[in-house]
């Protein structure tokens, strides 16, 4: 992904790029493969911004404080307009389920599946 | 005027019956905006009661009740021997009827923005003194309805809202339980549902007009709306909406949490598998917008004068963003053109704006059934504060109050300050205006016959400051 292309997709998020984003990228970026070249940057983008929004929330565990939750939920909305942008119907399916069985196990108190694990499957979704 | 029976059975000799919920049902069914309720018990030993639902106090209701009048204590409306034309199955209940007479056989309500008018803790209750039996209310719905937009129409502007409610239910009916039940809790609270209904309205113009295709991009429309209110309420600190308690005040803000992410995450899901690439980038967009306008909002809380444009800016993002996706979602799924999705969207805008000028009007009206001063304690930047405060007579005061601590005094002394400067006025003004901008959108495309319910929906936006 070009730099302009990321400043703009993590405007009002440039703080968390540094602060694990970055590295989230970097480990999606590698399981993208099979998607087209131009879609992979975007859609790398968007499960780490689902891993890192739903860690900000505090999501299954100690709720953020509001300025905080509301960072993540623009990490979660953003992710899902960079999945509209360029994932097929069964990835964006996926992301959606894979968010709807954290929360619900969240919701349960129940042990949730990793976050990760639940996106890298997302993203081989077809 | 409407009229019609609300029956129930009743299981013990005593017993109060909320019925609050139902009459709230029949309110919103009846697309009723602003009237009264009239209610009436067509039995003797039936009375009505408007109190709060709380099972020690109804106790304590019944063993008021049973001192007043205590059963056996000699009625002569009980001694057979003396009356005449006694059916067979007669009961013994002078006691009943004595007690009907504390209570009261008719009650009216009053009906405001398409709700019961009703305190926090105001319940209504059918009060039984002489169950078990069949029971029977009637009931009358007098005043404005809102009728093209009521669900079981048949004109081209007829809005198909019960397929909405019935979408609703079944989503929430396949969800695991702990999060189903507080959405189910504010779905069923009511809501003015003018997102579904713009979506449907929009859904009906194209040359694709597909009723149930409709029904379920406006329901998911609708869980997202109130996914995003479960996560305001928590960031907000409300203790209640719609007349009950918020999801993060009953269940803690790790479950309001996690409720706001799986509804958040299901309509995304709902709309993706609709199928329709431009519904789906234009849902995302608003709700990126939605979050973005929540952090400004939040941010730009207690700066005071503030400025209008920065007003706006939130209030396009926070509330517009999705009426104006809401249209241009179901222009888009009817294949209208893109004249008219990007007049329906330029429409939507003007509408949401509007109406989020309307709600701010809300928090200085006593007889809204809100709490008044909500924006005030939270600093919100609201119309109505942006004003008062920038006001050359009670500006600085205002200002003064809201750079300080805010005490029930201080919150009561800045509403009257803004009552009693002309910022009202100028919101009412200002909210008037952009319905009128917002009709005059669609007077530049052809709309197959729905202008006039559209013109009604952009007016009923702001009819809590009428």
């Amino acid at each position: 992904m070009s730099v302009q292309l990321i400043d703009r997709e993590l405007d009002r998020l440039e703080s968390l790029w540094e602060d694990g984003l970055s590295e989230m990228y970097r480990t999606y970026l590698e399981a993208v493969g099979s998607h087209e070249p131009a879609s992979q940057p975007k859609l790398a983008l968007a499960a780490a911004l689902v891993e890192i929004g739903v860690q900000l929330q505090g999501l299954g565990g100690r709720a953020a404080a509001p300025p905080t939750l509301l960072m993540g939920d623009l990490c979660l909305a953003r992710s899902s307009r960079l999945l509209a942008d360029v994932a097929s119907q069964s990835v964006q399916v996926a992301f959606a389920q894979a968010i709807e069985q954290m929360s619900a196990a969240a919701a349960s108190c129940a042990d949730a599946p990793a976050a990760r694990e639940l996106l890298l499957d997302a993203l081989k979704a077809s | 005027m409407l009229g019609k029976r609300l029956r129930f059975e009743t299981m013990h000799a005593t017993e109060f019956v909320d019925i609050t919920d139902r009459l709230r049902a029949e309110v919103r069914q009846a697309g009723m905006r602003m009237g009264r309720l009239h209610l009436q018990s067509l039995h003797t030993t039936l009375g009505l009661a408007v109190n709060e639902n709380e099972p020690l106090l109804l106790r304590d209701f019944e063993g008021l009740l049973n001192r007043l009048a205590p059963a056996n204590a000699g009625y002569e409306h009980d001694d057979f021997a003396r009356r005449f034309d006694i059916a067979v199955d007669e009961p013994i209940n002078g006691h009943a009827h004595c007690r009907q007479l504390l209570l009261t056989g008719f009650a009216t309500l009053l009906v405001e923005d398409g709700e019961l008018v009703l305190g926090r803790w105001q319940s209504v209750f059918a009060v039984e003194l002489d169950g078990p039996r069949h029971r029977e209310l009637a009931l009358q719905l007098d005043g404005q309805f809102s009728l093209p937009l009521q669900g079981g129409g048949s004109g081209r502007g007829a809005v198909k809202s019960d397929l909405v409610e019935l979408e609703l239910s079944r989503q929430l009916l396949v969800d695991p339980e702990p999060v189903s039940t507080p959405m189910r809790r504010l779905v069923e609270a009511g809501g003015k549902r003018l997102r579904p209904k713009l979506v449907q309205l929009a859904a009906g113009i194209g040359p694709r007009s597909e009723p149930l295709r409709a029904a379920a991009l406006a329901a998911a429309v609708e869980l997202l709306h109130n996914a995003t209110l479960i996560h305001d309420d928590y960031v907000d600190e409300s203790t209640h909406r719609r007349g009950r308690p918020t999801v993060a005040a009953a269940e803690g803000p790790e479950r309001a949490i996690a409720v706001g992410d799986y509804y958040f995450a299901k309509a995304t899901r709902l709309i993706a598998e609709i199928g329709n690439r431009d519904v789906t980038s234009t849902i995302a967009e608003a709700l990126e917008a939605i979050c973005a306008s929540q952090i400004d909002d939040v941010a730009l809380r207690g700066t005071y004068p503030g400025d209008h444009d920065s007003y706006l800016q939130v209030v396009r993002g926070k509330t517009a963003a999705l009426f104006a996706a809401a249209c241009a979602s179901g222009a888009l799924l009817s294949e209208a053109s893109p004249e008219i999705v990007e007049a329906l969207r330029r429409y939507g805008d003007l509408v949401g704006v509007a109406f989020q000028m309307a709600d701010d009007l809300v928090d200085f009206s006593p007889s809204s059934g809100k709490p008044v001063g909500l924006d005030i304690r939270q600093r919100v930047l609201s119309l109505p504060l942006i004003y008062a405060a920038e006001d050359r007579t009670v500006g600085p005061e205002v200002r003064r109050l809201l750079a300080g601590a805010l005490g029930d005094d201080e919150v009561g002394r800045v509403a009257e300050l803004v009552t009693s400067s002309d910022a009202l006025q100028r919101v009412r003004r200002e909210a008037q205006a952009l319905v009128d901008a917002a009709v005059h959108e669609l007077e530049t495309v052809e709309l197959d016959g729905l202008r006039p319910t559209l013109i009604s929906l952009a007016h009923s936006a702001v009819d809590r400051i009428s």
